[in-house]
């Protein structure tokens, strides 16, 4: 019975250390972006992962981590999708003022970029 | 003599324990940073996915450190607008430079040295070397680091010399046919970023997360 319980013990402070809670849950940001360098083909999964996690962290009112809202803005700058990649750096900079500048700029850019050519965006 | 000897034998434990000497956090206290620009890396391995593969691993132990990292993807699209595709180009623009055109406080600079897997008859050692990088954005080196780890997928012996010799060999065709360099990399950040006696100060986030 004992070494049992032992063993027990042994496992769940081992899962315990492999599931340590960081200061964000960031929903397999790494390991989705590894896999979308691994094989380009992935990012369409990679902007339906981040998209995904991050509705359910703003349900639940949770924390989103530095960076998400703008790489999943990238993601659809990539696809053409430039109004919805202006709103998601616009909550970027919203959420963490360090990133305001860079925001801000890349804002800007597009919006020139979309009143510039305006046929381009349809 | 038998006291020089015990002294000898003190001496000798103690210079074994000596830790590294404690670096100078002055510099990187001073700049007192709140953000991260973490740049493409630089490749002087062979293996071409490398600099993309360790990239992915950078932005999490630092954002968990308290800073605000700038988004790797993102900056390295930005870059490559700019016509800088290589980490190479990236990494010869004066970091105060970079630091300015991204609002940054830092920018982290990392080189990867090795990044490969040496192939023994019956095992595999996977090995990864990096020197890291921060200057501020006055363009003040304000901390560097630099972190090799070694990986050789250890055989349990059943105990059957033959067994064994099948079960390594299998072993070591696995790692050849994919090593897996992930979990070593994440390894050597977390030991330069916050184990090590490199680990850097606390950033302004480091109280916030889930709970706020």
């Amino acid at each position: 019975m004992r070494p049992i319980v032992i063993g027990v013990l042994l496992i769940s402070t081992g899962l315990a250390g492999c599931a340590a809670p960081g200061a964000y849950d960031w929903g397999g940001y790494d390991q989705m972006l590894y896999q979308s360098y691994k094989d380009p083909s992935k990012s369409e999964a990679m902007r339906v992962g981040i998209e995904t996690h991050i509705a359910a962290l703003e349900s639940r009112g949770g924390l989103v981590a530095p960076g998400l809202y703008a790489e999943l803005g990238t993601l659809y700058l990539e696809r053409g999708e430039t109004d919805r990649a202006i709103d998601l750096y616009a909550k970027e900079r919203d959420a963490w003022p360090e990133s305001k500048y860079l925001m801000d700029a890349m804002i800007v850019s597009l919006e020139r970029r979309r009143t510039s050519l305006p046929e381009a965006a349809q | 003599m038998k006291r020089l000897l015990m002294l000898i034998a003190v001496f000798s434990l103690v210079g074994c324990a000596t830790p590294k000497e404690p670096m100078d956090f002055t510099a990187f206290e001073a700049a007192a940073p709140r953000s991260i620009l973490v740049v493409p890396t630089v490749n002087n391995s062979l293996d071409v996915d490398a600099p993309n593969y360790l990239l992915a691993t950078l932005p999490m132990p630092l954002a968990e450190k308290g800073y605000y990292v700038f988004p790797v993807n993102t900056v390295k699209v930005v870059l490559e607008m700019e016509g800088f595709y290589e980490g190479e180009q990236v990494h010869q623009q004066p970091a105060a430079v970079l630091a300015q055109q991204f609002g940054a406080d830092t920018v982290l600079f990392v080189t990867i040295d090795r990044w490969d897997a040496q192939y023994a008859l019956i095992s595999t050692t996977v090995t990864v070397s990096f020197q890291y990088r921060m200057v501020a954005r006055d363009g003040t080196e304000i901390w560097s680091a630099t972190e090799t780890m070694a990986y050789t997928p250890a055989n349990s012996s059943s105990g059957n010399p033959l067994v064994d010799l099948i079960a390594a060999a299998i072993s070591a065709a696995v790692t050849r046919a994919a090593p897996n360099y992930l979990p070593l990399t994440r390894q050597a950040n977390q030991q330069v970023f916050i184990l090590g006696h490199s680990a850097i100060p606390d950033g302004p986030y480091k109280e916030m997360g889930v709970n706020r």
